[in-house]
């Protein structure tokens, strides 16, 4: 199964990453954890983001767009990458969930992913009925 | 330039992934969408998300690891996807973003990606 790991940093972590005097502590960090995930074989993808400055968020309303700087969430800690994992079973993606090295001053939320979209509808409506674990 | 587009989607809009009667007109729109942004050579990855309700929220503070059910943000729409589009300008995203199924109802957030970690 995928699931994907929602990564949200602090403003503290986000200033560490882009701080040319601490970014290498900062990915220091986390490399390790990437390349454990790679020799397992368990990461399909991974996103890093900018930081929320410079996310643009846009709604269309009547036909015409609306949009505002700045993320969508008005939340303590920002969006900063996205982590999809390619795991057995639920099980397995917690545990890689809490070895993520940015939990002590991040969140970590972990969702299902849904299947990918197919040319039927009925495979998709059963797997968004059922609840994962 | 590579961008990712968040999707937050409406409680109602969850709805119809489950309902008998809408799911397929749902689900087709979105197909049709994404195979616009395949067919134009710009999608790079993404995936859609199961429902808020199956969200497990972590953190660790002061060693203890505190778990919650749910999604992290407390928000009006909630994250039902995300893709990766790679493409000239900001507006060249948000013209694709404007066209994505969610704009008329939800939100969309779109974000500058880092570039590639190194693989070694």
């Amino acid at each position: 199964m995928q699931v994907s790991l929602l990564i949200y940093q602090s403003q503290g972590a986000f200033a560490e990453r882009d701080d040319p005097d601490r970014r290498a502590a900062f990915w220091a960090e986390r490399i390790p954890y990437y390349h454990a995930m790679r020799a397992a074989g368990v990461l399909a993808d991974a996103v890093g983001l900018q930081p929320p400055a410079t996310a643009v968020t846009l709604r269309v309303r009547n036909g015409q767009r609306i949009v505002e700087d700045g993320p969508y969430a008005d939340t303590k800690e920002q969006l900063g990458g996205v982590l999809i994992l390619d795991v057995p079973d639920l099980t397995a993606a917690v545990d890689w969930m809490w070895r993520f090295p940015g939990l002590k001053t991040g969140v970590v939320e972990l969702r299902p992913n849904l299947p990918p979209l197919a040319a039927s509808g009925t495979p998709l409506a059963e797997a968004s009925l059922e609840k994962a674990g | 330039m590579n961008y990712s587009i968040f999707i937050y989607e409406t409680a109602e809009d969850f709805a119809k992934r489950s309902d008998p009667a809408r799911l397929e007109a749902h689900f087709g729109t979105w197909m049709k969408y994404f195979e616009g942004l395949r067919a134009a050579g710009i999608m790079r990855g993404g995936s859609g998300l199961m429902p808020p309700d199956t969200a497990t929220t972590v953190k660790l503070r002061s060693g203890q690891r505190l778990v919650e059910d749910g999604p992290y943000a407390d928000t009006k729409e909630q994250l039902g996807g995300f893709f990766m589009i790679e493409v000239a300008d900001l507006d060249a995203a948000l013209d694709w973003a404007a066209k994505c199924p969610a704009a008329a109802t939800g939100a969309l957030e779109i974000r500058p990606n880092m570039p590639p970690m190194k693989q070694d």
